[in-house]
């Protein structure tokens, strides 16, 4: 019973996490209809970051968020304006292929400053535990779901509760429109871009310090965020949320009771069996087709 | 010049053939003299270097060419085709060390079935998703094998992996035996590639690609053409991953299924060109040997992926049709410059289509049997709160011309979409020709004989004005996805068509350069291609000049002697009520009247709903 309770604590806490990182992904999808298949590795350069700052200038990993945050949100920024915009316009199929390249890039790159060796940070309390009534949940775990949440209420607020967040969801459900009542719909898209590469950069500065990486971790994150949005159903930030929560339950279940090399293949499953039985996804809509002029 | 096979191809715009007759010479002379180089260096130079480069090519060749048959012509871009190279390996790996007394080349074409089957389940999982919900599947796909190919270590002895027999021929032949068989499964290749893009089957998979749901009002049995086109895309691919791993003489799960390999495929077929029989080709030979020198020169690794996703990025923003179409739009370029090109000219004033063919024939009006061909009972369909259809009701009586009018959001079109099953009913019941078709996929429908057009005109935009035509398909079969579909008789029927719709002369134009009416009309020789017993046409007079207005309703009128119906929507009431014989009122999602078009006119609630008392003053005034 506690083996099973610890599971499912360290799931959510972990669901946290996840909602964070895959948030972005669901926003960049929501406004501007790219997958961003690089966002797994935008992840991965903020926990790079992250070991950067901690390594060399001895920040504390979980604090040094608020520096990783804005530097990837930058990066992001420039991303979108450079590579990203130019194909706006193009095939769906189209940005999926460039931004996989983008990945494909990122991974290279950050093998070369950084290496291809298993990279981890471990802070002072990487090891210590609190322990509730039998149930042992390390601090780090706990310390990262916490803050993982915090971020996300402030994107949630900023989303619901500003004339940005109405911008964005204007420029989402009618670009064209939006355009009309006078909403810079272009620059809308890279201000969303960098938010959700925030997101992701936020959720790597966060899990740097639950797992070791290399490089090519970007893989297994893009796969784990995709089966999380096409779970919770694309372009959905509540859905995400719960996808997020849903997976990391999943994963932690699959990992603790029937073995950790098959908790990999979990992403996998998930999503063709979603987009086969749901493919909408738990949340998302369908929308109507058949009176979209083009 | 004038015996090359462009030229005699069907006759038709000889003028234009000629045009085109050079450059397909000196293309399939590149060809010819590219194949000669290819089966003869291993025995002109012994250089293994350049000998294991080739031998690489070719299975991306492969890998790339059947890539095209799902992703450049389908659409369906796939992350995960270089599964099947993997699975082929893994076929030949398992095999031979189970039978060690079996000749290990038997294993080759069973990799190419394995290969098929297990495309067939990844078609039959994926069916329902499209666009960037497939390129996800087939990554899920791709890693899904892999960490089957790590965890099933009975079969796949896991992450050690699998090695391979020794070759058992003379070692003076070194390589030559992997090479001859993997110019055999190449040639295999494109030979399929080359006859599916020329079939009935190929003409549906381009139609899906440019408009999945209009490719099934016209005919197209979605899923079994996609299962094809996977299953087609995969067998060969299997074989030449059988020969890549016995090359390799090692395989291992993290090899052979890497995402890398089927990044690089993709890459292969946007280099040379998605869609054309040589590109993927082109592009595999261009990349192969590059990825080999970023590996052994330029470190390996890293570089790798530098080249690789930059490659990506730049082809996808800069080149993204391709090498092989670039160059062809440069040469047609070139030579139509100063000439005038035939977008411009007057359509042709079309004929009688009992003068063009005698296939025809004028239907004695008695024998018409009295009785419904279409019937439509408290038809349903809500979107959220909003009723756009709700328990519409109406009858179109077997040979005639039936009108439907109503309001702007009536559901006039959205009843359309019913029909057809371009959307999904909610409740209700539809009847074509005493068969119940609610139930039915909209290609079923069209095959029981109900044709539609759009609003919008939706032709295939990337298709020729002929190729748009000869997409249609009548029924389904097998057999008939295999016949040629751009010469012979398919083409001869098509061309007829676009005769009578006076759109002949257009026919080697691609839709997308066609004006807004004179897509109206390619459109409407499409769905007649089908021979149709009920055609939905859906505003047939809008957006275009009156005196085209005035021949759709000639040919409307001559397509109905020959005993087509037809049910019309449409705002031009003098059209309507001029053509039409009883008009049905829509309002509200429901039919509010039906009558003659007296009838209607002087029906005060149709007047009040729809009509407006300027229509009558108008009506008087004109009198």
């Amino acid at each position: 019973m506690t083996v099973l309770l610890q599971s499912v604590a360290l799931g959510l806490l972990l669901g946290g996490v996840y909602a964070l990182a895959a948030s972005g992904l669901t926003l960049i999808f929501g406004v501007m209809r790219v997958i961003n298949i690089a966002h797994g590795a935008f992840l991965i350069l903020a926990a790079f970051i992250t070991y950067t700052l901690w390594d060399v200038l001895g920040i504390d990993p979980l604090l040094a968020i608020v520096i990783t945050t804005p530097v990837v949100f930058a990066i992001g920024w420039a991303t979108y304006k450079v590579v990203v915009s130019p194909v706006r316009s193009a095939p769906m199929a189209s940005t999926v292929l460039l931004t996989f390249g983008l990945a494909l890039v990122l991974e290279g790159a950050m093998g070369e400053i950084w290496g291809n060796n298993s990279t981890a940070i471990r802070p002072s309390y990487a090891d210590e535990s609190f322990t509730i009534g039998g149930i042992f949940l390390p601090k780090a775990q706990v310390y990262g779901g916490l803050i993982a949440i915090a971020v996300l209420v402030v994107l949630w607020l900023v989303l619901t509760r500003t004339w940005l967040g109405r911008a964005i969801r204007a420029a989402a459900s009618n670009p064209s429109s939006a355009q009309l009542v006078g909403i810079r719909t272009a620059s809308v898209a890279a201000l969303v871009f960098a938010i959700g590469i925030a997101a992701a950069g936020a959720g790597g500065a966060i899990t740097g310090v639950l797992y070791p990486f290399v490089p090519g971790s970007h893989y297994q994150w893009i796969a784990r965020l995709l089966a999380i949005v096409v779970l919770g159903g694309l372009g959905s930030l509540n859905g995400a949320v719960l996808g997020a929560l849903l997976f990391g339950l999943a994963e932690t279940l699959t990992s603790t009771y029937v073995s950790p090399s098959w908790a990999t293949a979990v992403p996998y499953a998930i999503v063709f069996a979603v987009l086969l039985i749901r493919p909408q996804g738990l949340l998302g809509t369908r929308l109507r087709e058949d009176a979209v002029a083009t | 010049m004038t015996s090359s096979p462009a030229a005699t191809d069907t006759g038709g715009t000889e003028t234009r053939n000629r045009v085109w007759a050079q450059p397909i010479w000196l293309g399939r002379a590149v060809v010819l003299v590219a194949a000669i180089a290819l089966i003869a260096f291993p025995l002109a130079s012994d250089d293994l270097y350049y000998q294991n480069m080739i031998i690489l090519s070719l299975v991306f060749a492969v890998g790339a060419s059947g890539l095209n048959i799902i992703s450049g012509f389908a659409g369906y871009i796939s992350l995960g085709q270089g599964a099947f190279l993997g699975l082929g390996g893994y076929t030949i790996g398992v095999l031979a060390a189970r039978y060690p007394d079996t000749s290990i080349w038997l294993w080759v074409p069973v990799a190419g079935i394995v290969a098929m089957l297990i495309a067939l389940i990844l078609g039959l999982v994926s069916l329902r998703s499209s666009g960037p919900a497939f390129v996800i599947i087939t990554v899920a796909f791709l890693f899904l094998v892999q960490v089957i190919a790590v965890n099933w270590v009975s079969l796949t002895n896991g992450t050690a992996g699998l090695t391979m027999p020794l070759p058992d021929w003379d070692l003076a032949l070194f390589n030559m035996p992997f090479y001859y068989a993997l110019v055999a499964v190449l040639a295999l290749q494109v030979l399929m590639t080359w006859w599916i893009r020329r079939t009935k089957l190929g003409m549906g998979l381009v139609a899906i690609r440019d408009d999945e749901t209009k490719a099934a009002t016209i005919g197209i049995n979605l899923p079994a053409e996609k299962i094809i086109a996977f299953m087609a895309s995969a067998v060969c691919v299997g074989m030449a991953g059988a020969v890549y791993g016995y090359y390799l003489t090692f395989i291992d799960p993290r090899g052979m299924f890497s995402i890398l390999i089927s990044v690089q495929l993709v890459l292969s077929m946007l280099i040379g060109g998605k869609g054309t029989l040589w590109g993927p080709v082109l592009g595999a030979f261009l990349i192969e040997p590059l990825n080999e020198i970023a590996n052994n020169s330029w470190g390996g690794g890293n570089t790798r992926l530098f080249l690789f996703g930059g490659l990506l990025v730049l082809v996808v923003i800069f080149l993204p049709k391709g090498i092989l179409p670039a160059i062809e739009s440069l040469l047609s370029w070139r030579r139509t410059r100063g000439k005038a090109g035939r977008v411009g000219a007057r359509i042709g004033t079309g004929g009688s289509l009992a003068s063009i063919t005698d296939r025809v024939q004028v239907v004695d009006r008695s024998e018409i049997p009295d009785r419904p061909l279409l019937e439509v009972k408290g038809l349903q369909k809500h979107f959220g709160g909003l009723k756009a259809v709700d328990g519409a009701s109406l009858v179109v009586p077997e040979g005639s011309i039936t009108g439907l009018i109503g309001p702007n959001g009536s559901g006039k079109t959205t009843l359309f979409n019913l029909i057809d099953d371009t959307i999904r009913a909610d409740a209700g019941e539809i009847w074509l020709g005493g068969e119940r078709i609610d139930g039915m996929k909209s290609w079923q429908r069209a095959h029981r004989g109900l044709g539609r057009t759009f609003q919008i005109t939706r032709l295939f935009r990337e298709m020729t004005v002929l190729e748009n035509v000869v997409a249609a398909q009548r029924s389904f079969s097998l057999r008939g996805l295999t016949r040629v579909a751009v010469s012979g008789a398919e083409a001869r029927a098509a061309e007829e068509l676009l005769e009578f719709v006076g759109m002949r002369d257009f026919r080697d134009q691609r839709a997308s350069d066609l004006s807004y009416g004179q897509q109206k009309l390619v459109e409407l020789a499409q769905v007649l291609m089908l021979d149709p017993k009920l055609i939905l046409l859906d505003e047939p007079a809008g957006g275009i000049n009156p005196v085209l207005i005035e021949r759709m309703g000639e040919m409307i009128r001559e397509l109905n002697s020959y005993g087509k119906t037809f049910l019309i929507v449409e705002h031009n009431m003098p059209f309507v009520l001029g053509l039409c014989d009883p008009v049905h009122v829509l309002g509200r999602g429901r039919t509010m009247a039906t009558g003659t078009p007296e009838e209607i006119k002087n029906d005060p609630a149709v007047i009040d709903a729809y009509l407006g008392e300027d229509f009558q003053l108008e009506e008087g005034a004109r009198r």
